[in-house]
């Protein structure tokens, strides 16, 4: 499959309002799918399965959950979301203090400077900005659970 | 013993130490930036937390974040490896004042031995040979004339901050020399933000000697033995050896006498290295201290059988050296190749890219420390050593014979793969490096030789 292929197959599918493509071969797998206008249609082309060598199988290797520490959150599984990630890594709290308000609930608008959570690292509570505008869809995290870099924490829309 | 250690860094050191600890029931934590989220170490630490994207500056020399990932994985002590923080005397200072360990040097000891000018000034001390040279700083390019009359020529002009080649020049008359000061200090200020400079003799044709320290908070150190590291491309090692072939016993014992003293002399309590330059007549001085483990450290555990990164992980949680000096025993002969992803036929350029095969030797006294695996992405923002093939043999022969076997059978390959392993076949197959006549000049020579042959 080549490049050309591939951006053809992208047209067709915007022309025709697809949503998803699929094809498998012995050796190739390829998966596009294609979500709201404004985001890049390719999401998923997968390594060749097979190498010219003759050799055994590249694996492709997933970092899974192990590679959170204990209590991080899993990250959301569908891709086409829109998130506010974790730009520092640290606890994470929804409300200034145990007894305020939290600073982002679900509905609530934000603009980029909106103050939607707090990080704690070392001792210093991050007051830690949208950055993005949109309505708050999710909360992906709970209060006082450990968040490392990029961790998603809201969903945004 | 502590609990959890975080690693503070990447590729196969950081391999290296949670190996160590899972030998030592420790549980590990790597901290990762976001271009090593596919790496070996990350899947086999028992908890990995990402700590930023992937320039150095804003993950693995960040360390806010390292201390907060440190934070809220409630660890006890911090690895730092070799490179990144691992001689920062701030980033130590501050883990001390959160209370988690620095597994390394006192902060004070990174600062005494990271100027090059002020450690000399604690060796003559300590009584321990060095470099005939300036007294500290030159003030001026006259008191440097000055010194290198008096030295006679040839000298070389070094900056104090200065490391990996940078800040020094050689010259071989008072013209150059003044050309020479000038250049050293610009370049060490623009790389260093420090210009100052020391003046010292310019030993020609050294060999690069340098010893290894283990030592405990309880005023124990010994030493265990020598690495060669004279197989130098513009003072970045290409392949180190143990026992190196010109030091008779003799010299060994003085050059390691020395080297604890030198230790002894700054309070030392960790694992370190102190380098010396050795001169075709056998004088010896000390050149620096490195306060870290070493890249090349594999060579002294396969002839001792001293699991270094296990005693350095000891001797931070307080524990006593279990060896004395007349325990430690050299077997044999070991040789270490470090393979970088770079072409050394278009002058060492940089290959990254995705290792499709990669399949390493193996057999008896073959030992290789990688974080690489078949499919496995280099990426293009870090130093270009991709893994590190140490060889054991019971005699320099054999090593050089089990060294070339193991580098025909290793096949690394991919898109725009290239790596460093046939310069590393070319020497090992020279007349000349079999005898073991050889100086820090030694590639220099023979490259144009090298580049003649066919890929």
């Amino acid at each position: 499959m080549e490049l050309d292929d591939i951006k053809a197959i992208v047209e067709l599918m915007a022309k025709h309002n697809l949503s998803e493509f699929k094809v498998e071969s012995d050796s190739m797998h390829l998966c596009l799918k294609r979500e709201s206008a404004d985001k890049g249609i390719i999401q998923q082309i997968a390594v060749p399965a097979g190498v010219t060598m003759a050799a055994p199988v590249a694996p492709q290797v997933q970092p899974a959950t192990a590679a959170a520490p204990a209590g991080a959150a899993a990250p959301g599984n569908d891709e086409n979301k829109v998130t506010i990630d974790a730009p520092i890594v640290g606890t994470f709290y929804r409300s200034a203090s145990p007894d305020t308000e939290a600073f982002a609930k679900v509905g609530d608008k934000v603009d980029p400077d909106s103050v939607i959570c707090i990080i704690e690292a070392m001792k210093v509570m991050n007051e830690i900005k949208a950055e993005k505008s949109g309505i708050i869809k999710e909360i992906l995290v709970e209060n006082a659970q450990s968040v490392e870099y990029g961790c998603p924490l809201f969903v945004i829309e | 013993m502590f609990e959890k250690i975080l690693i503070a860094n990447r590729g196969e050191i950081a391999l290296r130490v949670i190996r160590a600890c899972k030998d030592l029931g420790v549980k590990s934590v790597l901290v990762y930036s976001e271009a090593d989220a596919q790496s070996l170490p990350v899947l086999l630490a028992d908890e990995a937390v990402c700590i930023g994207p992937a320039p150095s500056s804003e993950s693995y020399l960040n360390y806010k974040q390292i201390l907060s990932a440190a934070e809220i994985c409630d660890v006890d002590a911090i690895h730092p490896g070799y490179g990144f923080l691992s001689e920062n005397a701030d980033f130590a200072r501050i883990c001390n004042s959160c209370n988690i360990e620095f597994i390394g040097p006192t902060p004070e000891q990174i600062i005494s031995m990271g100027d090059k000018a002020p450690a000399k000034k604690k060796m003559i001390e300590a009584g321990v040979p060095v470099t005939p040279g300036s007294d500290g700083l030159v003030a001026d390019v006259k008191e440097a004339q000055k010194i290198a009359e008096k030295l006679g020529y040839p000298v070389i002009v070094k900056a104090t901050a200065g490391g990996g080649g940078k800040g020094m020049r050689i010259a071989h008359n008072n013209a150059s020399l003044v050309k020479g000061y000038h250049a050293a200090q610009a370049e060490s200020q623009n790389a260093f933000g420090n210009g100052d400079l020391y003046v010292e003799k310019y030993i020609e044709r050294p060999r690069h000697i340098e010893f290894q320290i283990l030592a405990d908070k309880h005023g124990n150190v010994i030493h265990l033995g020598e690495r060669d590291c004279s197989i130098q491309r513009r003072h970045q090692k290409l392949l180190e050896e143990t026992q190196s072939p010109v030091l008779t016993p003799k010299l060994r014992a003085a050059m390691g006498a020395a080297a604890v003293k030198a230790a002894k002399g700054v309070g030392y309590s960790s694992v370190g290295t102190v380098e010396f330059i050795l001169c075709e007549d056998g004088k010896f001085y000390f050149m620096e201290m490195n306060t870290r483990i070493q890249v090349e450290h594999p060579i002294t555990e396969e002839l001792t059988g001293v699991d270094l990164v296990k005693a350095q992980i000891r001797s931070a949680a307080g524990e006593k050296l279990t060896i004395r000096q007349k325990d430690v025993v050299f077997r044999g002969h070991a040789i270490e190749c470090r393979i970088n992803a770079e072409d050394p036929y278009n002058n060492f350029s940089p290959r990254p890219g995705v290792v499709e095969l990669f399949i390493p030797p193996g057999g008896i006294g073959v030992r290789v420390d990688s974080h690489v695996y078949s499919g496995y992405k280099i990426p293009p923002n870090y130093d270009s050593m991709i893994a590190k093939l140490i060889v054991h043999g019971n005699t320099r022969e054999e090593a050089i014979a089990r060294c070339r076997r193991a580098l025909d059978e290793f096949h690394i390959s991919g898109p725009g793969i290239k790596t460093t392993i046939p310069i590393l076949k070319y020497i090992l197959g020279r007349e000349d490096f079999a005898t073991g006549k050889y100086d820090t000049s030694y590639i220099e020579k023979i490259f144009d030789k090298f580049l003649a042959t066919s890929e």
